[in-house]
């Protein structure tokens, strides 16, 4: 028992790492969801079902689509992009989680412009929008822990 | 149990134990590389499944709204009895042309994505000025088929949203028109939304009535009368409510009818 013990905590920062990278890959999968709701209902012309009011004025708006592309398009790409990435990196593909925190990291930035966006220039703020605000801030958390972790992790098997 | 394990101490069984255990190892360790890639591949899959249900779930004909929302007037057309020979009126106001009593009402179920409705729009728009609002009546009717063609319901709301304007055939006539300019676009909202600016329309109100259920409710009621009136594809057109096969609507094929019709009642 003794023996085992300092083994156990050295690996401790890798499964901590681990276990973040992978709940990083279940969050975003609401992201995802999320956005391709939003994609299909673009598509279709459809107006989405929201309980607060500025959904149509945020999602109808210029800033909905990207020449053409609608933002909730390259929404469902990202997420899908950071859930293979999360993924992989949890099952000990460890390399890719460089990409990944690029990745989450613009996204981070992408959503702030769109919270400012709906802030102070439609002036509207739309639930499914801000779900995914909320979802890409705590990838960001989450990544950031994670990096953290393995970065821990490789010093701790280097040392 | 006896013999088991006097078999397993025996060297040779050792060493072929322990093969297993590396097979069963490498095996493990090949599933657990694997193992991402699969659960990868399977949320691609859930993810296109679900992106297929959503547009599934659009390609029924628009719900009408809940109860108690906005939707002024439509709710008292709902239930109205039939003018015309149908149990269902369609959204009312129609969207027509010429006198309400003129002698040949030209009904047309049309989508604005579908090729055949654009090349018969410059027909009928002939045949409006050549007959003019005393002995033809145009009504045109909302019948986009989704999800064949992806933007017939964003063309709709457009044109629906023009009419709350008082400019739906302003519209109309400029989607028609300008159909394989936006046919192949992949967001056709700030196309719509350059012709709403051209033919002058309050963009704020022009952007919320697209969305709005009231502009959603009005398609819905004339998809319903489309239904009732069996109206299979598009574009279909009815003669004072009556049935014109498909390749009578060539320009002569169509005066003709017209013709026959206001010989019939003059």
């Amino acid at each position: 028992m003794s023996e085992t013990n300092p083994e156990a905590n050295q690996l401790k920062p890798a499964r901590r790492a681990s276990l973040l990278y992978g709940i990083a890959s279940i969050v975003s999968l609401v992201g995802l969801v999320d956005a391709i709701y939003l994609t299909v209902e673009h598509l279709s012309g459809r107006s989405v079902r929201c309980t607060l009011s500025g959904c149509s004025e945020v999602l109808s708006s210029p800033y909905a689509s990207v020449r053409g592309v609608p933002l909730a398009g390259l929404g469902a790409l990202a997420y899908f992009t950071v859930f293979s990435l999360a993924t992989l990196a949890a099952f000990g593909y460890r390399a890719l989680g460089k990409l990944l925190a690029l990745v989450v990291g613009l996204m981070f930035l992408t959503t702030l412009w769109l919270l400012y966006l709906q802030a102070f220039v439609i002036g509207h703020f739309c639930q499914y929008c801000l779900l995914s605000a909320l979802v890409t801030t705590t990838l960001t958390v989450l990544v950031i822990a994670a990096t953290r972790a393995s970065r821990t992790a490789a010093a701790t098997q280097r040392g | 149990m006896a013999i088991s394990t006097a078999r397993l101490s025996t060297p040779s069984s050792n060493q072929s134990v322990s093969v297993v255990r590396l097979i069963q190892n490498r095996v493990e360790q090949k599933m657990k590389r694997a193992l991402p890639f699969i659960i990868i591949v399977v949320v691609l899959a859930a993810g296109i499944t679900l992106a297929w249900s959503f547009l599934r779930s659009n390609a029924v004909a628009p719900a009408p709204p809940p109860a108690g929302n906005n939707a002024p007037g439509a709710a008292a057309t709902a239930n109205t009895p039939a003018a015309s020979n149908t149990s269902e009126p369609g959204a009312e106001p129609a969207h027509a042309l010429g006198n309400a009593n003129a002698p040949v009402r030209l009904e047309e179920f049309g989508d604005f994505e579908c090729p055949p409705c654009g090349m018969v729009h410059p027909v009928l728009k002939n045949l409006e000025a050549q007959y003019g609002p005393a002995k033809l009546r145009l009504v045109f009717r909302e019948f986009p088929l989704v999800p064949a063609h992806v933007h017939a319901l964003a063309a709709a709301r457009a044109a629906e949203a023009a009419g709350l304007q008082g400019k739906f055939w302003e519209m109309h006539d400029l989607i028609y028109e300008n159909q394989k300019a936006w046919h192949d676009a992949f967001d056709v909202r700030p196309i719509f939304e350059g012709y709403a600016t051209t033919i002058g329309l309050d963009m704020d109100q022009f952007r919320r009535d697209q969305a709005s259920e009231f502009v959603e409710r009005r398609i819905f009621l004339d998809g319903k009368r489309g239904h009732a009136m069996g109206v299979q594809g598009t574009p279909t057109i009815f003669l004072n409510d009556r049935e014109l096969p498909f390749e009578t609507l060539a320009p002569d094929k169509l005066k003709a009818a017209i013709d026959a019709e206001l010989a019939a009642h003059p």
